[in-house]
């Protein structure tokens, strides 16, 4: 299949999920979904289209907090990001376990930095931060304040 | 000076520890452990267990993690030993002294003797900084002489 | 009394000074080799007063007592080794019968104070650098007694050092003839394994990964080891002339050969050091209990047949 196939039948089949389609450049495409159809959409393009489960990112922009899910079609050179903006009041979304794997970690991370909920992950407990740090403070937020009154935060020490 | 101090002065044998570092200051300090710069006829010689260093050279800035470990390490150097701080992160934590991982520079944590600045330092400024160690720690005992 | 005097002056001080002496010229050689300058004359000697200097750490999982008496084991039995032989290049009357089994059973001690040093500390990796020496000890030890035992035949079937030295004295140098060459050749490959040089350091000197045995001595337990390890780079060799090159004679003209054949034997474990990759250990024990078995028992047949 072509890359308009794809996106075509993509806009065809989740009419009403998808909410935009960013073409960037001829390797990579940009598609907004709702929240609720992550998981439809994910099997789809995982287990039908044969993509490639890269990476997942997350970013706090000051009105919404974004997760960007990186799959690779590697037959047409295809790099497809689903994007899906959270509100800041109502930080949950599914989670990807039950599609494969190597989410597991990601979401971990992710929900260690920035204090996003994933509904059904098997196991969401801390993966890098120290053991020290204090539940509920997320460090990659807009809004985070260091809480340790020993660490030294000026310049020209 | 006591015998004990200029023995360690001609021979002392280097340990090479990262505290988190992104490995260019690694690959520096083995550069400078090749034939090229030959600090073999310094006496210098890398230890391969910390027990058996003298001059730990340090990378890195030390992380939350790092920190517990780092501690635990220095306890099982046998005294008298000194302490080299390599590169930028190990000095001040370099381009991470905001960072929420990194609360401390390295010298809050561990003695420091020589700081030896670079991103990552050559192995010709490390030679120097070593061979400053030496007379620095020459001139400290002259000092306490007098 | 004189024997006092034998044992702290021929087999300490003698054995040390030239020991640490040929450790500096194997520094020096590779140096050289590598085409750049080596350390100065005294470095061996520094190196371990440096070392007599730092404190010593032991473990909380080791066994204190075999901690600290494992190094002390392994140098008194190299002192007493080289007193034997001094006292029988000096004068080869003074050699009681069977001290040739006894100088071969006090040259194993060395390695196993390394294993009970590497075992008492604690540490796994410790533990797994000891069991491979303990297997690199049951591998060579096999063509080494047997290349021992050529001499043995080629003097009439005595077992004195001393009879062995004035039988060369007599009638030619073991290693002119065909079977005592092969033996030589023999046991300077078991030798290089013995004082665990390259090729054949694989328990000791991984120091690119950890440092075998004595990960955990740190003070005067890694002096008395380095000590050990130096003495016995001239022990070794001395061995191995007294056996088949005839002995260190000092009148005259035969000191500068005396000389000649302990350098000439210096070099040669330098250059094998410097020309080889390091072996894993079941390719060295194939190696030895191989072909070097086989040399060996080729050389003793050809001994018993009296060439």
């Amino acid at each position: 299949m072509t890359r308009e196939d794809i996106l075509n039948d993509l806009s065809v089949r989740f009419k009403d999920d998808i909410i935009d389609v960013f073409d960037k450049s001829p390797k990579r495409v940009y598609v907004e979904i709702k929240p609720e159809s992550i998981v439809k959409l994910v099997s789809y393009i995982f287990k039908d289209l044969g993509a490639r489960f890269n990476i997942a990112t997350g970013v706090d922009t000051r009105q919404h907090m974004e997760i960007l899910y990186h799959f690779i079609i590697e037959d047409i050179n295809l790099l497809v990001s689903l994007r899906v903006k959270l509100p800041k009041s109502k930080l949950e979304i599914d989670s990807l376990v039950s599609v494969f794997e190597a989410a597991n970690w990601i979401e971990r991370e992710i929900h260690e930095m920035l204090g996003i909920n994933f509904n059904g992950h098997p196991d969401l407990r801390r993966l890098f931060l120290s053991d020290e740090w204090p539940e509920g403070v997320h460090p990659l937020r807009c809004d985070y304040k260091e809480w340790d009154k020993k660490a030294i935060r000026d310049r020209g020490v | 000076m006591s015998l004990k101090l200029k023995a360690l002065l001609k021979s002392p044998w280097v340990f090479h520890l990262s505290t988190g570092s992104c490995n260019n200051c690694d690959i520096e300090i083995l550069d400078c452990l090749t034939p090229r710069f030959d600090i073999e006829r310094f006496g210098i010689l890398l230890a391969g267990s910390i027990k058996h260093a003298d001059v730990l050279l340090t990378t890195g800035s030390c992380n939350r993690q790092s920190v517990v470990r780092l501690k635990r390490l220095y306890e099982q150097v046998p005294k008298p030993c000194l302490v080299a701080a390599i590169g930028e992160c190990a000095l001040s934590r370099g381009m991470f002294i905001h960072s929420y991982n990194c609360p401390v520079p390295l010298d809050r944590i561990i003695p420091v003797d020589v700081y030896i600045p670079g991103c990552p330092p050559k192995p010709e400024a490390m030679i120097a900084g070593i061979v400053k160690l030496i007379e620095k720690v020459k001139a400290g005992q002259k000092r306490k002489k007098k | 009394m004189i024997y006092i005097f034998y044992l702290l002056a021929y087999g300490f001080l003698l054995t040390a000074v030239i020991g640490l002496l040929a450790s500096w010229i194997d520094r020096k050689v590779t140096a050289r080799v590598q085409y750049r300058t080596g350390p100065p004359v005294l470095q061996p000697l520094i190196d371990i007063v440096k070392l007599l200097g730092k404190e010593t750490l032991i473990p909380r999982g080791a066994s204190k007592l075999t901690f600290l008496t494992a190094p002390v084991i392994g140098l008194a039995s190299v002192i007493l080794v080289s007193t034997l032989l001094w006292v029988n290049n000096i004068n080869s009357h003074n050699s009681f019968l069977g001290d040739l089994i006894v100088v071969l059973y006090l040259l194993t001690v060395p390695s196993i104070s390394i294993i009970m040093g590497g075992f008492a500390s604690g540490n796994p990796l410790a533990s797994l650098g000891a069991s491979r020496e303990m297997k690199l000890i049951l591998s060579y030890e096999l063509p080494f007694v047997l290349a021992v035992l050529v001499p043995v035949i080629k003097s009439e079937f005595s077992l004195r050092l001393g009879e062995i030295l004035s039988f060369q004295a007599q009638n030619g140098v073991v290693a002119g003839s065909l079977s005592g060459f092969l033996a030589l050749v023999v046991a300077i490959l078991c030798m290089q394994a013995k004082l665990a040089l390259v090729p054949f350091d694989i328990p000791e000197a991984e120091t690119e990964i950890t440092s075998g045995p004595l990960i955990e001595y740190s003070g005067s337990g890694l002096a008395v080891y380095r000590l050990m390890k130096n003495m016995l780079l001239f022990v070794l060799p001395f061995f191995l002339i007294i056996l088949f090159m005839g002995g260190l004679r000092y009148d005259g003209i035969h000191l500068l050969n005396g000389v000649l054949k302990y350098v000439g034997l210096m070099a040669l474990i330098t250059v094998i050091r410097n020309t080889n990759p390091r072996v894993r250990i079941d390719q060295a024990v194939r190696f030895f209990w191989g072909p070097m078995t086989v040399i060996a028992v080729i050389a003793v047949a050809l001994a018993l047949l009296g060439k």
